[in-house]
């Protein structure tokens, strides 16, 4: 059995972002760090728990993205992948998930899969776009919200729950190859091992240049940024931490909360 | 974008369980705004093993005429049915945009379907503006910090439709409904639905606490959760709730969520602690009757939507504001 699990490098919550000067990006306020997608995260573990489970399974970890985006790659082989594949991109900004997805079904037209697992969603973008776009251009069943999977390699199926709204799951068998957008919370992705993250480092993962999988096919630009437009007050307290605790009790109390 | 007067805005209904679903109101909602803007037409399409009924309820509401598209594996939702029927039937509609909801099936299908009708995809459509280059949709990114306007560059558009963003909308006189039923026998090849299981009662304290103090990543960790649960006390009729990772990272069981996924909460005072405000977690809440939000970072979108923003370490201010609630 051969799975793929599709990975995202993101810019780490911490950093602080702003509207860059074409007005169509952000940029980094001070040094920007990135991290794997925490959605991705989950959809690693859970590979690597696939593969442990069934006898002779291999699980690759593929990313796309600039040269700093091969991290991923050595975190998901940390956490027990086989091997890394970087679609290697220069792009930096928005990148429409059209344009993703098509690079990865390139790939995965040469290179098949039984299973292969994205995250639900990208902390960035945000689109949720990938996993369901990638299944259609390859044709694959899927779904989405995953947040249960049981493999059976007797039958080629995979049994899934997916979590709608209010927390209810619907129960789904698909058929081999099948492609899963994972939710967060469906398992506790592990720490990489050390011995695994010295492998990987030592690794050469396989590259492919994402210019050589056919050009960028995007249907939809950014016009432009703008921050959130406060819905309400939005009245910052200032002072000690005292001061505002008691500032915010005389609110409180103004508004009969208290 | 060419302003082509035979095309047509699209709604795709949700229903469960036979039903018209609310969030189905908000699409019609943001659909006649778009129809508005571009002078396009309007009408909507609704799939079921019954979806008769459900079209002429709509239809009626609306005022629009509705297309029935019946199956019958359609008594429960079939990602794989709705991408095949509504890529047959969405052409000869020669949609402009096609409105489906940003919820677990649109999300599902949308992107799919795009691809099928060589549409762009716009998920999680929260604004409609009209620029010069036409029609553009706003979205939230980056953990809502940042909004994006996006335009497509595409003939077609689908778009999934933030709920709770668009004002529900209802005709004011009903009208005779006008649907067109049509039957599609397919089967799905490579999914099988096999039912549903429903989630553990939320906490009925949740829906009925007139103060919800809710916890979020920032807490940092679950011992941090026994101050949450202090304030909380505080309050007659309270209840402590929680964000998706606090809930994932099992701190809190997840029947104590609110956002999407979760429970949708309206109490007269929320209190977010350590709440960044990605839009996951503030559409189960942004109806409170006042907001009050606690995190660190000063950027953090929580405070776009709160009454009253405090920027401390919630391990700090908290403490000192349970001591100055008591003694006052």
């Amino acid at each position: 059995m051969k799975i793929l699990v599709c990975l995202k490098q993101v810019i780490d919550r911490q950093t602080v972002i702003k509207i860059d000067e074409s007005g169509r990006w952000v940029r980094a306020e001070g040094p920007a760090r990135y991290w794997l997608n925490h959605y991705d995260e989950f959809a690693v573990e859970e590979a690597v728990r696939i593969k442990e489970a069934v006898p002779g399974a291999r699980v690759e970890a593929l990313t796309v993205g600039p040269e700093r985006a091969a991290v991923v790659l050595e975190r998901a082989v940390g956490m027990g992948a086989d091997q890394g594949i970087h679609l290697t991109a220069e792009d930096e900004g928005y990148v429409s998930p059209l344009a993703t997805a098509s690079l990865i079904a390139a790939y995965v037209r040469n290179h098949p899969y039984d299973l292969i697992l994205t995250g639900v969603m990208s902390e960035d973008q945000g689109h949720g776009q990938v996993g369901p776009l990638l299944a259609e251009m390859l044709a694959l069943a899927w779904t989405t919200a995953v947040i249960l999977t049981e493999v059976r390699p007797e039958s080629s199926t995979v049994y899934v729950e997916r979590e709608i709204e209010g927390g209810d799951r619907e129960a789904l068998e698909l058929a081999w190859p099948a492609l899963l957008a994972v939710q967060s919370g469906l398992n506790k992705p592990r720490y990489p091992s050390l011995s695994n993250l010295l492998r990987a480092k030592k690794r050469e993962f396989e590259t492919v240049s994402a210019g050589s999988l056919g050009p960028p096919a995007g249907r939809e630009e950014i016009l432009g940024l703008g921050y959130p437009q406060k819905s309400r007050n939005g009245l910052i307290l200032e002072g000690t931490p005292r001061n505002k605790a008691v500032r915010l009790i005389e609110i409180l109390r103004g508004k009969s909360l208290w | 974008m060419v302003n082509d007067d035979k095309k047509k805005v699209v709604v795709v209904a949700e229903s469960g369980r036979g039903r018209v679903l609310p969030v189905t109101y908000e699409l019609i909602g943001a659909a006649e705004e778009i129809g508005c803007l571009g002078s396009w037409p309007v009408q909507a399409v609704v799939l079921g093993d019954q979806a008769e009924k459900m079209a002429q309820e709509i239809s009626r509401a609306a005022g629009w005429p509705v297309i029935a598209g019946v199956n019958r594996h359609l008594d429960a939702y079939n990602g794989e049915l709705y991408k095949e029927i509504l890529s047959r039937l969405l052409p000869e509609l020669k949609p402009a945009f096609v409105c489906l909801a940003h919820t677990s099936r649109g999300w599902d299908y949308g992107p799919g379907l795009a691809v099928r009708l060589g549409a762009a995809c716009i998920t999680g459509v929260e604004k409609i503006n009209r620029t010069d280059q036409g029609l553009s949709m706003t979205r939230s990114m980056f953990g809502g910090k940042i909004t994006a306007d996006v335009v497509s560059k595409a003939g077609t558009t689908v778009l999934t439709i933030q709920p709770g963003a668009f004002k529900a909308r209802v005709s004011d006189h009903a009208r005779r409904p006008q649907v067109e039923v049509r039957r599609f026998d397919v089967e799905p090849r490579s999914s099988k639905y096999l039912g549903m299981k429903k989630a553990k009662e939320s906490d009925a304290l949740l829906n009925q606490a007139e103060v919800v103090v809710a916890a979020g990543r920032g807490v940092g960790k679950p011992e941090n959760l026994a101050l949450i649960r202090r304030l909380a006390a505080l309050f007659p009729k309270a209840a402590v709730a929680g964000s998706r990772p606090v809930c994932d990272a099992g701190w809190l069981e997840y029947k104590r969520q609110v956002g999407q996924t979760g429970a949708t909460v309206s109490p007269r005072l929320y209190l977010a602690c350590g709440i960044s405000g990605a839009s996951q977690h503030t559409m189960g809440m942004r109806d409170s009757g006042f907001i009050v939000a606690v995190s660190t970072d000063p950027n953090a979108a929580i405070f776009n939507l709160a009454d009253v923003g405090i920027v401390e370490d919630l391990t700090t201010f908290i403490p000192i504001l349970i001591a100055e609630l008591e003694k006052a």
